[in-house]
């Protein structure tokens, strides 16, 4: 499949998500598989930090981690900003989940997602997948406007669903 | 190399994986006991040997510690970061807490301290762990946080 040629389009439920392998916000390098260890999880690609859509809304994921701490999940944000800016950025957040950076644009174009409308930032498009842990796609969400990002409640369900197909004892045992 | 076992021994002032070792008996990540050890790091050990000194894990003390270590303390740590394990008695009761770095500067500032006070001892037992990748601070199956997987 020629994903870079389909955009998010590509990203169909059951396709998987490239186990992306990128320095993480302390500048370690990380891969997404890792990241998932074995969790549901939900990959936010993010304009970066300048952005107030992008501030709005991880805002409102920061919200989210609270249950996100306590149910197994895992939340993870890629971003073409340099690992130092993402990590000012994700305390100012009060985040506790990881941010991946791709400051080379390594990944950007195999993927598909640069916004080519910003030829300041060259970012990435905003878009969120939620993923089961081995990175098949359950949904993916186009954000280029606000209001195509997932709610947190399109995240909540969403992780139900996943979860209720992976965990064997969903259904209280006997 | 302790081949990937959980088992950590502390009498207050040494910590062993040792079996016949004296001291008190935790379970850590087994994790940071399984790979290539860093040679001279220093540990902060926040349990004590007191058997006595225990909590759930379950506490919100206790939770809110691992959310500290997420948010604040492992980046304060930066590239001096080794790895860092919660101390399990029992599948219900936290011990401590060990974190381990190539140099102890910042220990003062550890959080887990909050619950038990820490001892800095040198130590060559522990291995190089990426971060927990946040958000998760629950346990998996009773595994010592932020070790096990239901993966």
């Amino acid at each position: 499949m020629n994903i870079a040629a389909l955009g998010l389009d590509a990203f169909v439920p059951g396709a998987a998500f490239p186990d992306l392998d990128l320095p993480d916000h302390s500048g370690r390098p990380r891969r997404l598989s890792e990241l998932a260890g074995g969790d549901p999880l939900v990959l936010l690609t993010s304009r970066g930090w300048f952005c107030p859509k992008e501030q709005r809304h991880l805002r409102e994921l920061v919200k989210l981690q609270d249950e996100f701490e306590v149910a197994y999940t895992r939340i993870v944000v890629v971003s073409a900003d340099p690992p130092a800016e993402q990590a000012a950025f994700r305390a100012g957040l009060g985040a506790r989940f990881t941010f991946l950076s791709d400051a080379e644009r390594r990944r950007l174009e195999p993927l598909g997602l640069r916004e080519t409308t910003d030829t300041v930032h060259d970012p990435y498009q905003p878009a969120a997948f939620t993923l089961f842990p081995d990175l098949r796609i359950h949904t993916a969400y186009n954000g280029y406007w606000y209001w195509g990002r997932p709610t947190l409640e399109d995240i909540r369900r969403d992780m139900r669903a996943i979860s209720a197909t992976l965990r064997p004892d969903w259904r209280v045992p006997a | 190399m302790s081949g990937g076992s959980s088992r950590l021994i502390w009498d207050g002032e040494r910590l062993a994986t040792e079996l016949h070792a004296a001291g008190r008996r935790f379970r850590a990540d087994p994790r940071c006991l399984a790979g290539e050890p860093v040679a001279d790091a220093w540990a902060h050990d926040c349990a004590l040997a007191d058997g006595d000194a225990r909590l759930p894990f379950d506490f919100p003390e206790i939770q809110h510690c691992r959310r500290d270590a997420l948010a604040w303390w492992i980046p304060l740590l930066g590239d001096s970061f080794v790895c860092l394990t919660t101390l399990a008695v029992d599948p219900v009761n936290y011990g401590g807490a060990v974190t381990v770095a190539r140099d102890a500067s910042c220990f003062d500032s550890d959080q887990f301290a909050r619950i038990f006070p820490g001892t800095v001892v040198r130590t060559s037992l522990f291995c190089a762990l990426a971060p927990p990748p946040g958000p998760v601070i629950e346990r998996y199956s009773g595994v010592a946080w932020p070790g096990g997987s239901f993966g």
